[in-house]
């Protein structure tokens, strides 16, 4: 489903990513892990086609597609969904216009009909009892005064709501108390199918217990320097990161 | 531009005095408008008034006020607000046409006539304010009451409200005119009303509006004023806009522009006995190379008045605003509470604004607030809608709109907000 061969990228000349290489195939959920600063948003942000990144190298392809070569949009009519690690304030436009907006969008891409103001209805009203959000946020300004769990919880509403192909998850773990870490990991698990990928991004082992990954990679210094199963994930939590580094560099 | 002015009285001279139907101060107070307009002609670059817009679109041409008999521009049905169920005046070229409006009302206690009609029949019945001695502000408003012959005159009597919106809608249909119009709104105690006043025009004429409004608001009343503009790119416009609020009368007043060329919007609020408030809300959307010029002022008179002043702009391509805030607040206006804000957003490298806050605080026990803003769309809230599947030009227009909807969210009829929202979406977002 996705394939990523070599990639680098940099900020205003700055090396970030330096060879990213990963396979996820379709399935599967593969976990990133690895200290601040690596690189794990920058990875997430050029998949999802955030600007102001340099591709110096490498490629990513996606169902076949040169994902690179895709405006932001296209990618997600597409299918990829990005949760964001901060999710964007946006003043003025309502949580139900933009799910809307983006729901017929995708919609229409596919050759699908746009749906009416009813059908939208039943169906935000679904997906908001499964994430488990109250009606209210729907009618409030996209995220604005928004508490960290409840914008994470609507990144996972608007997730439910595209059903995307390709999931990438950065830290929606973050900041979310058991409960709310409860409906996030089942909100993801309901997702998982044969046709369709995950990859989240988290500092936690206990998300993993949650959703449990195929795979598992550590991402330090611009690259996936260890790969492994769900095990490796309780190793990074006993032992940090400290012996994989020393490791990569020996 | 001396030239201009000696055009200007030729025409006077050559339009007559009203072939004896204006009143005799009405007479006395066009000639001394027209004296002033020859002794200090219009305003010029070096006015601090006028330093940021251009004068010669305004003043460079000897505009010809249209006589009577409003000309014939077929109906107007593709000009009305869908779904604005109003009580509706239509001038074109500044000239009452009965055909194209509403018949009378039969409301008791609510009278709306076009001012030529109240001159020949009831000139009597205009305030005392209009009837007096008046002494121009500038060339254009001296222009206005030397030439203007019609108008609308809304009185409410005390306690009385119409049960429709009031619209007045002025079309500029003829190149080279001027439809200059003088207008009174008078609210008796407790009174209420929604007016809506409207100027449109014909695709490609250029001509000149120059209309001055007087809103007189008696004690415990409520205006709901709108001043919308949404001409064609080759007409140009100053509006002059005084309000006199009574104790614990509340005005709220929009001025929206959407349209013309060089446009110029005056509006001057005094807050005159204790309980008073207004809120003046506005809007200003510009592309190509329109100008929009926004001078206000709030003047507390009186103490425990309020009013809250919040204007937003949208420019694009090479359009430009100016935005001059006044507050003053006169000694005996203690416990005055006056917030003003501007926001502007600017779409394009080459599109400018100009704003200014002036603040004259006599009183010591005041809350003023001001706050001016400049800047772009958001490009992380851009992505992060693309990033939702939705295009970058529908993402850049959604943004737009939801930065002027904290202004069109307050508009209380909503058919003009609709209005105003899809001509705003129209008039924007045509990038890409
Ligand atoms: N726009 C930018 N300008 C300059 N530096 C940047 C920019 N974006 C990212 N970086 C730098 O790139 C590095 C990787 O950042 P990134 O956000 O990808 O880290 P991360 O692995 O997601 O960290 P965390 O776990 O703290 O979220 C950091 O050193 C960061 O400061
Ligand atoms: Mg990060």
């Amino acid at each position: 489903m996705l394939s990523i061969k070599n990639l680098k990228a940099s900020v205003e000349d700055k090396a970030i990513l330096n060879g990213i290489d990963l396979e996820v195939g379709a399935g599967e959920v593969h976990a990133i892990m690895g200290p601040n600063g690596s690189g794990k948003s920058t990875l997430a942000g050029v998949l999802a086609g955030r600007e102001g990144y340099d591709i110096t190298d490498g490629s990513v392809t996606y169902r076949g597609m040169d994902l690179l070569d895709m405006d932001p949009e296209i990618r997600a009519r597409e299918g990829v969904f990005l949760a964001f690690q901060y999710p964007v304030e946006i003043p003025g436009v309502t949580n139900m216009y933009l799910l809307k907006a983006a729901v017929n969008a995708v919609r229409k891409h596919r050759g699908e009909a746009e749906l009416d103001a009813m059908d939208f209805l039943k169906l935000i009203k679904e997906k908001a009892a499964l994430v488990e959000m109250k009606q209210e946020f729907l009618y409030r300004s996209v995220n604005e005064g928004f508490s960290g769990g409840e914008k994470k919880r609507n990144e996972i509403l608007q997730m439910a709501l595209l059903e995307p192909t390709l999931s990438i998850l950065d830290e929606t773990d973050s900041g979310l108390d058991i409960d709310a870490l409860r409906v996030v990991a089942e909100g993801v698990n309901k997702l998982r199918s044969p046709d369709r990928a995950i990859v989240v991004v988290t500092h936690y082992q206990r998300l993993l217990d949650y959703i449990v990954p195929d795979r598992v990679h550590v991402l330090a210094g611009g690259r996936i320097i260890q790969s492994g199963g769900k095990e490796l994930a309780q190793e990074l939590e006993q032992k940090g990161y400290g012996w994989i580094e020393d490791q990569a560099a020996a | 531009m001396n030239d201009i002015v000696s055009r200007y009285l030729e025409q006077f001279v050559a339009a007559g005095p009203d072939a004896g139907a204006a009143p005799p101060w009405l007479r006395e107070q066009r000639d001394a408008a027209m004296a002033q307009l020859r002794k200090h002609g219009f305003p010029g670059p070096r006015d601090e008034d006028w330093r940021y817009t251009p004068l010669k679109p305004l003043a460079g041409k000897a505009w010809e006020t249209a006589a009577t008999g409003a000309a014939d521009i077929g109906g107007i049905d593709d000009r009305l607000i869908a779904g604005l169920d109003s009580h509706r005046l239509v001038f074109i070229d500044g000239v009452f046409s009965s055909d194209l409006s509403t018949t009378a009302l039969a409301q008791e206690g609510i009278s709306v006539r076009p001012l030529s009609v109240v001159l020949r029949e009831d000139a009597g019945a205009l305030p005392d304010t209009i009837r007096g001695g008046i002494d121009a502000r500038d060339g254009f408003q001296a222009l206005n009451i030397a030439f203007a012959r019609d108008g609308y005159v809304v009185d409410i009597a005390s306690d009385s409200k119409p049960d429709k919106t009031l619209e007045c809608l002025f079309i500029a249909a003829t190149a080279g005119k001027a439809g200059q119009t003088r207008n009174v709104v008078r609210l008796g105690e407790h009174a209420s009303a929604s007016l809506v006043e409207r100027h449109v025009s014909l695709d490609g004429v250029d001509a000149l509006v120059n209309c001055g409004s007087r809103l007189l608001l008696g004690a415990g009343s409520s205006l709901d004023y709108h001043l919308v503009q949404t001409m064609d790119s080759g007409v140009n416009m100053i509006s002059d806009t005084e309000a006199d609020l009574g104790a614990d009368a509340t005005l709220r007043i929009l001025t929206a522009t959407l349209g013309g060329a060089v446009v110029r919007n005056n509006l001057q609020v005094r807050l005159n006995a204790p309980g008073g408030h207004c809120d003046m809300l506005g809007l200003y959307a510009a592309t190509g190379r329109q100008h929009v010029d926004n001078h206000t002022g709030v003047i507390h008179v009186a103490p425990h008045c309020t009013s809250r002043e919040l204007y937003k702009g949208v420019l694009d391509q090479r359009a430009r605003g100016v935005f001059h805030g006044r507050i003053r607040v006169d000694r005996g206006a203690q416990k005055t509470d006056a917030t003003q804000a501007n926001n502007n957003l600017l779409l394009s490298a080459n599109a400018e604004i100009d704003t200014k806050p002036q603040l004259e605080i006599y009183a010591d026990d005041v809350k003023c607030a001001h706050g001016a803003t400049v800047g772009q769309l958001d490009e992380t809230a851009l992505f992060y809608l693309r990033s939702r599947g939705i295009s970058a030009d529908d993402a850049r227009s959604l943004l737009t709109f939801a930065f002027v909807n904290e202004v069109l969210s307050e508009i209380g009829v909503d058919a003009l907000a609709e209005y105003l929202g899809e001509g705003l979406a129209r008039r924007l977002i045509q990038h890409g």
